[in-house]
């Protein structure tokens, strides 16, 4: 085990980690506010299939920024659904899901994707008409931080959106504890007919938190896609959505605390392959990839348990609509 | 008996003048007497539940003869259209299993004539809906279904038993009339690639620097066991001849058959881990090629292949060569067995040769190989490997053109006998794997170095 095996392996933790950071942040605020946005997976790979289009018609950076419109659209119909016509968020959030599914694979059905890409520049040449993959997110070391030792390749030695995950979840953490601001979202989730009372937009704070958890969601797929692996097929995410929902319980709603879950699940999904080769997990590879599920478990089990809910300020009115009593 | 109690359905089923109506189309028409006996056939089969063999003696004894001779050039009427239905197990949109049946159905359908048949699928069918979707094809009026995943297998016979009227072929299973397992209206049929993939494993073996080659494999049932057996056996033939040692070969599973971001990591994880430079795979993406070609990019030498299409755009540099299917051919033939009622069940592996035009083996020099022909063959060569490799694969797909050269026997492993990871000799001189042996394959050969997961 050399010091450039414990690198790249960290590296690669990293890279597959920071999908289900990036879709977990979002997803922290929502459900602070008393949201549960179950559309996770669907905005994910809504997200995936705009920045597969957009970067094959304008680039990276066109990818980037319609994603995160696309899944903050996605966002506002959700909250105009649970927030303000305030349906069961259970049911509407995996409608939202199967929406994003099809969706996602009608828009890039080969006819249907040739067509929209003609519509949106015409000037393609016809191999990009029918590609499947497109170009991967650069990365961009950051000068001597990445020389640093293990840190460096882990942190510094990667493309842009993962540093912006990382900064995010900083700047998150900080938001959501140290400001009035986060004081507002976690009293909505608390008890939002106190907060409506002490003056608080109940709706206003939870239709802003969800179109965020959707933007958020969104631009994981899109990091999945042109930052992970960028080859297009029908169900691109396989479920990852409903791992950052599975994360974010993981992390007890806290942004710092779900950078450790998150590479605690990318950890796993870059080892598996690796201990097969040691001649370990290979007689049972599911054994492995059951572990973050467990350590899941394990964690509703105790924060089920009503004093250590009150520390860890799990949202009590998380999945409960509001309306104000007139 | 039997013969009167269907002409009794028949009668019953069909009123006199419905029956004038087609004869007299028959004749005015004036139809090539495959084309009477076909369309008329299609057209009653597709309308009813008469056996149409019935229908097929009654037609051509009393009109096809007369008429024959008259004209010759006309057409099948457009409403006497042939009926397939596909069921496939995945979506047609991306680039895997069901997509490469798509393609199949396509090529089919042209060169059968698009104004002649009218083919249509049901796709992402869960295996426990498939008689559902069967049935469903079988009221739109299919007299062929062809259903395309191992799991739909049982289903399929089921329901060759329950519509005596239809033909069934089933992808990938074993069950067929042919092997006395299912009804005679049912065909067993496959695309077998590990012919080519023993000679990926040659090219492997001849531009491997580092001695090790890698496998991402997605379950470890037969078939996939076989592939991989038929790699390394290639490799360890190349590389033992080069330098004299034994090859080295690793393999990675990732139980999936579509799951990109699984293959990639696999993928890493034998280059940086056991040090493979070239490395095969069975998942249906090219995942595995854009990784070696990032590592080309890098500057490090990893190659890889194409698997069931023609990959090379996904790895312009990393390709050496690889396995292609087109199932069209083999769709094409159940279509025209159908079409001129000549049904005959069977149990089909296309192999090398099969389908192609001229089955007889060329002079390596003059080789096919690289070129599209038949259901499987190879991808183009990728001049990295070295000429007289490159000859030697070729002379070797030649060969297995007529079946010569089999890769399971002592030939494909420098005349030594193929041993297991146990060490205990499974092929020894003068025998080679038989269908039985190939269908349930479930050891490794010795050169690989991790188990098998059981």
């Amino acid at each position: 085990m050399s010091v450039e095996w414990i690198e790249q392996v960290l590296q690669l933790t990293v890279q597959m980690g920071t999908v289900y950071l990036l879709a977990s942040l979002g997803e922290i605020y929502a459900e602070r506010s008393g949201v549960l946005n179950l559309g996770l997976e669907g905005t994910m790979i809504m997200g995936a299939a705009t920045s597969f289009i957009f970067s094959l018609a304008y680039g990276h950076f066109a990818a980037i920024i319609m994603s995160i419109i696309v899944g903050a659209l996605m966002g506002f119909i959700l909250s105009i659904l649970v927030v303000d016509m305030k349906l069961n968020q259970v049911i509407v959030g995996l409608a939202l899901t199967m929406l994003g599914i099809g969706l996602s694979g009608f828009i890039t059905f080969p006819e249907i994707r040739k067509n929209l890409l003609l519509r949106l520049n015409p000037y393609l040449p016809q191999e990009i008409l029918a590609t499947q993959q497109s170009e991967k997110l650069p990365e961009i070391p950051i000068p001597l931080l990445s020389d640093i030792p293990i840190l460096g390749k882990m942190f510094f030695s990667h493309n842009i959106l993962v540093y912006f995950s990382l900064i995010a979840s900083l700047i998150m953490w900080f938001i959501l504890f140290k400001t009035s601001i986060g004081l507002t979202i976690r009293s909505v989730g608390e008890n939002p007919s106190m907060a409506d009372s002490l003056g608080v937009n109940v709706y206003l704070v939870r239709r802003v938190t969800v179109i965020l958890s959707g933007a958020f969601a969104s631009l994981a797929g899109a990091y999945f896609f042109i930052g992970f692996h960028p080859f297009w097929r029908e169900e691109v995410t396989a479920g990852r959505g409903f791992i950052a929902l599975a994360l974010v319980i993981l992390a007890t709603w806290n942004p710092l605390r779900a950078i450790l879950g998150a590479y605690l699940f990318g950890g796993v999904e870059t080892f598996q392959y690796r201990l097969q080769l040691f001649g370990l997990g290979a007689q049972s590879p599911y054994f492995l990839a059951m572990l973050p599920y467990i350590v899941t478990i394990i964690t509703l089990i105790i924060i089920s348990t009503e004093s250590i809910k009150k520390r860890l300020g799990a949202p009590a009115s998380l999945g409960i609509p509001y309306s104000r009593e007139e | 008996m039997e013969r009167i109690k269907e002409n009794r359905i028949f009668c019953r089923k069909f009123s006199r003048r419905e029956f004038l109506g087609v004869t007299k189309a028959a004749a005015v028409g004036g139809i090539v007497a495959a084309g009477v006996v076909g369309g008329v056939a299609g057209y009653l089969a597709g309308t009813s539940a008469a056996p149409p063999a019935t229908v097929t003696r009654t037609v051509t004894t009393t009109q096809a003869g007369a008429e024959i001779t008259k004209t010759i050039t006309a057409t099948v009427p457009a409403a006497k259209k042939l009926k397939v239905g596909y069921v496939y197990v995945g979506p047609v949109g991306d680039y895997g299993w069901s997509y490469g049946h798509d393609r199949g159905r396509r090529w089919a359908d042209e060169k059968f004539g698009v104004n002649q048949v009218e083919s249509t699928y049901i796709e992402s069918v869960p295996e426990a809906e498939v008689a559902g979707a069967i049935t469903s094809l079988v009221e739109k009026g299919c007299q062929l279904i062809i259903t395309t995943s191992f799991g739909f297998m049982d289903p399929t016979a089921e329901a060759a038993e329950k519509y005596p009227d239809r033909y069934f072929v089933h992808i990938s299973g074993y069950k067929s009339g042919a092997a006395g397992n299912a009804p005679n209206n049912m065909s067993a049929a496959f695309a077998e690639f590990y012919q080519l993939y023993y000679l990926n494993g040659l090219a492997a073996g001849a531009v491997t620097e580092t001695g090790v080659v890698g496998y991402v494999g997605a379950y470890p049932i037969p078939e996939v066991v076989r592939h991989i057996n038929a790699f390394v056996l290639g490799a360890n033939y190349a590389y033992k001849k080069r330098t004299g040692k034994n090859i080295k070969a690793h393999v990675s599973w990732i139980f999936e058959w579509v799951a990109p971001e699984k293959a990639r990591s696999a993928a890493i994880a034998l280059i940086e881990e056991k040090n493979c430079d070239v490395l095969a795979f069975t998942e249906d993406t090219p995942a595995v090629l854009q990784v070696a070609e990032e590592y080309q990019k890098k500057g490090k030498k990893v190659w890889s292949f194409s698997h069931y299409s023609d990959m090379r755009e996904y790895g312009p540099t990393a390709h050496l060569t690889g396995q292609i299917a087109n199932w069209g051919p083999i769709y094409l033939d159940f279509y025209r067995m159908v079409a001129t009622n000549s049904w005959q069940t069977v149990d089909i592996w296309s192999r090398i040769g099969d389908y192609m035009p001229y089955r007889w083996r060329l002079p390596a020099e003059n080789s096919t190989a690289g070129k599209p022909e038949g259901t499987v063959y190879l991808a183009p060569l990728n001049p990295v490997i070295p000429s007289q490799w490159q000859l030697e694969i070729k002379k070797r797909y030649e060969e297995m053109k007529e079946l010569i050269f089999e890769p399971f026997s002592v030939e494909g492993n420098l005349g030594e006998p193929i041993r297991d990871q146990a060490g205990e000799v499974r092929i020894s001189s003068g025998e080679r794997a038989d269908h039985d042996m190939l269908w349930n394959m479930d050891w490794l050969v010795e050169y690989i170095e991790e188990p098998l997961p059981r």
